[in-house]
């Protein structure tokens, strides 16, 4: 969350991601950062303990959400 | 002392009413705490002979200033006398030092607590239990600076359970964990000297921390024997196998025994970073690390910590009972946090 929001600032487009159970916990770093709406996204957790094929599932499924919100940045 | 004192203030019924504002607020780790009056707050920040407005810390990847005044409020609301103030300013500048690297072990599901260690002069002038049933409840210094630094990450820097404190489990060191080392009976250099300070210079040690974990050993009557049931139950203690640093506690009877065969703190060290080792296979075998085991794991040994000197022996606990612990650190690596030890200073002119 946090690398997200500095890359933010530096003005590169970034994705951070977390899995669901952060959620909260992901908002409040935003918000000690000034940034109460900032966006991102989330998968569902745990993913630790996953298989390969598993992950690369889930990747695939988070892809175009990661796209969608590099394209459309934080405004 | 002239700078205004900047907080807020709420004006409430008595005691009892400000007891439950502050429940009310949230401001409280479960405890009742001392409300903070204007009076109490100044006799705290005068203690320590600072401005209310001086920064004592800046919490990078937070984003958060820490002011000597909030830092007394908490103090106060902790139950610290305001001579303890001092010891509870030196650990919160502590904790904001990129080695601790407040955010990692403050936050993590890790769910370590700050672990501090006391040493120098200031330890017997103000009380700090250093023997008897050495983390447990009873010695106000002890219990309240522990707590005053746990509210500051609390109520001033926001670490809030479920929120910026995501521990799974935690334990009950983040109420206070705070114990000093018994520099009197040691027989042994004190730690805050090891670390380049004088003895007679007072110190706070702090390290993102799991809870103690107790070991016996009645039976040897050598330095050897009681370190080796200490290795062979803290190599497998169960965490993540990314410890940076232990704290090795080693009390009254255990300390006699091994002191009797002359080993230093430096050789404990040693024969615990040798006796603690694990070998690839045994740690891929019990699922801590990924991947089949290879003929090469069987020998391929792993250390707890990186270095000898990652473990921190510590003389301190009771005079009675063949018990003795060790503290694992927050399992992040040592590029996430390392233990840090802060002068505690007199600032009154």
């Amino acid at each position: 969350m946090l690398d997200g929001i500095l890359f933010e600032k530096a003005g590169i487009p970034a994705a951070s991601i977390v899995t669901d159970v952060f959620e909260g916990t992901g908002h409040a770093m935003a918000q000690s950062w000034g940034l109460p709406d900032y966006k991102f996204l989330s998968l569902p957790h745990p993913i630790a303990n996953l298989s390969e094929a598993q992950l690369d599932q889930r990747a695939r499924e988070i892809v175009p959400e990661i796209v969608k919100l590099l394209l459309q940045g934080q405004e | 002392m002239t700078t205004q004192l900047a907080s807020k203030r709420y004006a409430v019924e008595d005691l009892n009413h400000a007891i439950e504002f502050c429940y009310q607020q949230g401001w409280t780790d479960g405890l009742p705490v001392v409300p903070p009056t204007e009076r109490a707050v100044r006799a705290m920040l005068d203690a320590a002979g600072l401005e209310p407005d001086k920064q004592v810390a800046f919490i990078t990847n937070r984003q958060v200033a820490v002011s000597a005044e909030k830092v007394a409020v908490n103090a106060v609301m902790a139950g610290c006398l305001p001579e303890y103030m001092p010891i509870v300013v030196a650990a919160v500048e502590a904790l904001a030092e990129p080695k601790w690297g407040y955010h990692g072990p403050a936050t993590s599901t890790g769910g370590a607590a700050v672990l501090m260690i006391v040493n120098g002069p200031i330890a017997a002038r103000l009380g700090f239990n250093s023997g008897d049933n050495l983390f447990g409840p009873g010695w106000r210094a002890n219990a309240t600076t522990g707590r005053a630094v746990r509210l500051v990450m609390r109520n001033v820097i926001g670490t809030l359970p479920g929120a910026l404190d995501r521990g799974t489990v935690g334990h009950p060191g983040k109420y206070s964990y705070v114990i000093a080392e018994n520099e009197a009976d040691s027989p042994w250099t004190p730690f805050h000297v090891e670390r380049g300070f004088k003895a007679e210079q007072s110190v706070v040690t702090v390290m993102a921390a799991e809870g103690p974990h107790q070991f016996y050993n009645q039976l040897s009557s050598t330095a050897k024997g009681v370190l080796t049931s200490l290795c062979d139950d803290m190599k497998h203690h169960g965490s993540t196998n990314g410890q940076p640093q232990y704290v090795v506690v080693l009390a009254g009877e255990h300390m006699r025994t091994i002191a009797r065969d002359g080993w230093s703190k430096a050789d404990i060290q040693k024969f615990v970073f040798e006796n603690t080792q694990n070998s690839l296979a045994h740690i891929k075998r019990v699922e801590r690390l990924a991947g089949a085991v290879t003929p090469e794991d069987e020998t391929t040994m792993r250390p707890l910590v990186p270095s000898p000197e990652d473990v921190h022996v510590i003389a301190a606990g009771g005079r009675a009972g063949a018990f003795s612990c060790y503290i694992p650190a927050w399992a992040g690596g040592k590029k996430s946090s390392q233990s840090v030890s802060k002068l505690i200073q007199d600032r009154r002119a």
